[in-house]
């Protein structure tokens, strides 16, 4: 029988004791985590690079300061938030827009509506329809709305990752949705 | 959609883990982060502490600010109250409590808990921490040791003193030196600044003068009659009690003797007014000098 990967709070455990070990990591979070900055509007390839780089280097360096009662996930997808953030403020520049990724699966997590409102989503929306509208709507709504729909995540992960109660959480997606689609309908999308 | 270029990925990787292996960057120790988060809620337990201390100190100012007798000093209850009103520990336990919130939301899990938990728990904390360093006397305490010790501090008994230290407006505090001996109606007594008087009390109830002769100090409500010869009519004595554990029962109570005392002069006035106004035979050798103290027309005012 095919012995299971190590879980990613193992791997740290192994890095604290064999840094070689981070590389694992580094493996399993590098696709995702440079999609995610991209997606908080880190457009250029050198910057995200760079952010990416000042992510890993960070979580390195507070590797001690995971929790294990929580996910890492949540942990480290905090610390790009927090570093893309310091990108725009070190840049004076505000996020590029977002590139959402495949239409169909985002329409149906956003049709999908857990709050009880009836928003219907047009099947024939276009990625580049939904990243113009993302970018339309308030900054405060845009993270919570990507991290639920785009980058998957349970409530109360995103409460780790923004640091705000998972109550919150529920309200500003609804919210942002809302908004969302108040764009869309604005933009003639027939919703 | 943007695709992920995998020899951008990797050269992330390798440059980070060069570092690492070469020594670089290493990481904090865990003491570095336990520190860190307790000295967070070490501040936050600061905060609420101090607080607390300044709800006890609020708690003793409002249960001992001698409003009992507020129109012996002040025109009317409102501007009493802003004088005795300790808006400094006011002020400092609405910062603790922002402080305070700050701080929780800065601890480690301190963003889970919504806004109106924290504010709630810090609030009712520091309220019930406050009662309960007042039960022990520490809101006098403190409020009298900074007094002491600072001062730029006008703690309460600073405040007392100051509105109850007035010749002029017919206010004095301070102690008989001396037992009374009958039949003279006049007493030597000391007030706080050390000046010696002279002190008529013959309109003093047998109470009065029992407490008068406590020698401990006391207020005094009536009239300078001669201030060259520091003579003063005193009209009714009332106990100095800021460092006495004072219920509201004794408030009550020193408020109705409070009462009594002024509205008998009141009487006393208005039969006066009436014979001055040749309503009733004029005898102005009834007329007692406590009928025109201020305390008298304010009620009457009222």
């Amino acid at each position: 029988m095919e012995a299971l990967p190590p879980s990613d709070t193992e791997i740290v455990h192994m890095t604290l004791k064999d840094p070689n070990q981070y590389g694992l990591l580094m493996e399993r979070y590098e696709v995702k985590l440079k999609r995610y900055i991209d997606r908080l509007g880190v457009r250029n390839p050198d910057d995200q690079l760079d952010v990416l780089q000042d992510v890993f280097i960070k979580a390195y360096r507070n590797l001690n300061s995971f929790d294990n009662n929580y996910s890492f996930s949540s942990w480290i997808y905090r610390i790009a938030h927090n570093e893309a953030i310091s990108f725009y403020r070190r840049k004076n520049v505000r996020p590029e827009g977002h590139l959402v990724g495949d239409g169909n699966e985002v329409l149906g997590f956003l049709s999908s509506n857990q709050e009880g409102e009836e928003v219907k989503f047009d099947k024939c929306i276009n990625v580049e329809e939904i990243n113009r509208a993302l970018f339309k709507i308030d900054e405060k709504y845009r993270e919570p709305i990507i991290l639920r729909f785009f980058e998957h995540k349970e409530y109360d992960e995103i409460s780790d990752i923004l640091e705000i109660p998972i109550g919150s959480v529920g309200t500003l997606l609804h919210r942002g949705k809302k908004q969302l689609a108040n764009v869309l309908n604005k933009d003639n999308l027939r919703i | 959609m943007e695709e992920n270029k995998p020899q951008e990925n990797s050269s992330c990787k390798g440059s980070v883990m060069s570092q690492i292996r070469g020594g670089e960057i290493c990481p904090r120790s865990k003491t570095f982060f336990q520190t860190r988060e307790c000295t967070v809620w070490f501040l936050w337990l600061a905060t609420v502490l101090i607080g607390a201390l300044a709800v006890a100190v609020t708690l003793f100012v409002v249960s001992h600010s001698q409003y009992a007798l507020y129109e012996a000093t002040h025109e009317n209850f409102f501007t009493f109250m802003v004088e005795v009103l300790p808006f400094l520990w006011i002020v400092i336990f609405g910062l603790m409590v922002l402080v305070g919130v700050y701080e929780v939301r800065h601890t480690k899990r301190g963003y889970r808990y919504p806004l109106w938990q924290i504010v709630g728990s810090s609030l009712i904390l520091s309220l019930a921490g406050g009662a309960a360093l007042q039960l022990f006397g520490l809101g006098y305490t403190t409020d009298h040791v900074l007094g002491e010790h600072m001062g730029i501090y006008s703690s309460q008994e600073k405040i007392e003193r100051r509105m109850w230290q007035n010749p002029e407006e017919g206010r004095m505090l301070g102690k008989q030196v001396r037992p009374l001996m009958p039949p003279a109606l006049v007493v030597d007594f000391v007030d706080i600044a050390g000046k010696s008087w002279a002190v008529d009390v013959s309109e003093l109830t047998p109470l009065e003068l029992e407490l008068l002769d406590s020698e401990e100090n006391v207020r005094l409500i009536g009239v300078l009659t001669d201030k060259e010869n520091s003579f003063f009519h005193s009209c009714g004595a009332f106990p100095w009690q800021l460092d006495k554990a004072v219920t509201r029962a004794d408030l009550s109570a020193a408020r109705k003797v409070f009462e009594t005392r002024v509205h008998g002069y009141g009487e006393q006035a208005e039969h006066a007014l009436l014979k001055v106004t040749g309503k009733e035979d004029s005898d102005d050798d009834d007329k007692s000098p406590c009928s025109r103290i201020e305390p008298v027309r304010r009620f009457e005012a009222q």
